[in-house]
């Protein structure tokens, strides 16, 4: 089991804002998290990866805590809704993953090179991080989190701001991913795009789950 | 006025003589002040320190101390019966460059606070995410925010260039040594020398133009 959720509570002062009695995700899982804004996906997605530490309850991975050593395997990439790129040029922001976990250049070269190339971004790797369009961003940030070697991928909204061309791209990168073994669970409200890619859904409603499709025992 | 320009036209040594001192002096204090407000910035930015709320009131309002109660801080520091009076700083460069960083500090170490508090949330999260360690996130912070610093580090120099009692108090204004610009205009207009005032006050007009045509600019093209 890869993931493990029990009696997880997540509080902002007296609003709870995610309940989960019990969730369980196996490694190379594809879990889609459907379900309104408001509904808790962004802050289960972000518990998951440690960025948040919830209130009651307790998150196994591999059957341990999750620490706060990023380098400990497997390794999680959270990617925002709408993704946040350095400043700095497209190949630095897809090299940075790479070098915060200490991959050689020459290793980190042929990852982002390959990245690029699933997220067709050959040729913006010169191109400022400012000039993107909302699509653009969406590829680099996961073509980052592709480099860096994350073995789960956790994903709000992956194509939320991104056009036809993108989401086409974007969903040729993840597939390929989950070929490679990668765990995704990721955020969505387009239903079509969630059965396209996965064969698991979790509903969220007002920060618990919502069916019994996601509910486990 | 026009004498005050072939003033420094003609290139006169003691006129450009405290030009030269007074820049070299705020530039050391600017790089003292930085080396001890960068930190102070950073870890209000990030870290939740008790008492936070009180140290960030606190540095702002000392962004406002005139520069005499500044400079009689520092004089109680090195003054023969103050706890550095053995160092022989009073009346000397490093009297002045000391008040001057003293002066700076608060400078520096606020606008480095409010530049890194008005960093994207997602910012740190995304390098956190991606598994930066600690210098790698400082590294990161400081290259993302690098305009904001280039902005403190100005506006630090242009407080300590344009500032005349610290100077005054700590070095004593004497020739060749201590004497900067703001104290020698003060000098020569007491004595009625105008002219060598006017130059002195041409250039410290232009410097402070320069700085805030570089401080525009910075915050105009943003974090």
């Amino acid at each position: 089991m890869l993931y493990e959720v029990a009696n997880v509570t997540l509080r902002y002062g007296k609003e709870t804002v995610l309940a989960i009695p019990s969730l369980t995700v196996d490694k190379g899982d594809h879990v889609a998290l459907l379900g309104p804004n408001g509904s808790g996906k962004t802050s289960l997605l972000k518990l998951l990866d440690g960025l948040l530490v919830p209130t009651e309850g307790r998150i196994l991975k591999k059957g341990k805590p999750i620490g706060k050593n990023r380098k400990e395997t497997p390794r999680s990439v959270y990617l925002h809704q709408f993704p946040y790129l350095l400043n700095g040029s497209v190949g630095y922001n897809v090299a940075f993953g790479c070098r915060a976990v200490g991959v050689s250049e020459r290793e980190t070269r042929r990852r982002v090179r390959n990245a690029m190339k699933a997220l067709g971004l050959e040729d913006l790797s010169g191109k400022s991080h400012a000039s993107l369009s909302g699509g653009e961003t969406q590829r680099v940030a996961l073509a980052r989190a592709l480099a860096c070697g994350a073995e789960i991928l956790l994903l709000d909204e992956p194509t939320a701001s991104a056009d036809a061309v993108s989401v086409r791209l974007i969903e040729r990168a993840l597939v390929q991913a989950e070929a490679e073994g990668a765990t995704i669970i990721f955020s969505t409200h387009d239903e079509d795009f969630a059965r396209r890619l996965t064969a698991r859904t979790i509903r969220l409603r007002n920060g618990r789950l919502d069916d019994a499709e996601g509910r486990e025992s | 006025m026009r004498e005050a320009f072939l003033l420094l036209l003609s290139g006169d040594a003691e006129t450009w003589g405290v030009v030269e001192r007074s820049v070299r002096f705020s530039l050391m204090s600017t790089f003292f002040a930085l080396l001890s407000g960068l930190p102070v910035g950073i870890l209000l930015s990030i870290g939740k320190l008790p008492g936070k709320r009180f140290a960030v009131s606190a540095i702002n309002a000392l962004t406002a101390v005139p520069t005499v109660v500044i400079g009689l801080s520092a004089y109680s520091l090195i003054s023969r019966s103050g706890p550095l009076g053995g160092s022989g700083w009073l009346f000397a460069p490093p009297g002045v460059v000391l008040g001057q960083s003293f002066l700076a500090f608060p400078v520096v170490a606020s606008l480095t606070y409010a530049g890194l508090a008005k960093l994207d949330p997602r910012f740190r999260e995304t390098i956190v995410t991606l598994g930066a360690g600690p210098f790698l996130r400082f590294l990161a912070t400081m290259r993302e925010a690098r305009t904001v610093l280039i902005a403190a580090a100005v506006a630090a120099f242009g407080r300590v260039t344009g500032e005349v009692g610290v100077s005054m108090m700590l070095g004593g204004n004497i020739r060749n040594l201590t004497r900067t610009m703001t104290t020698a205009i003060a000098l020569d207009a007491a004595k009625g020398d105008f002219e060598r005032a006017l130059s002195l006050g041409f250039v410290l007009l232009l410097i402070a133009l320069a700085v805030n045509i570089a401080i525009h600019f910075l915050n105009t093209s943003g974090a």
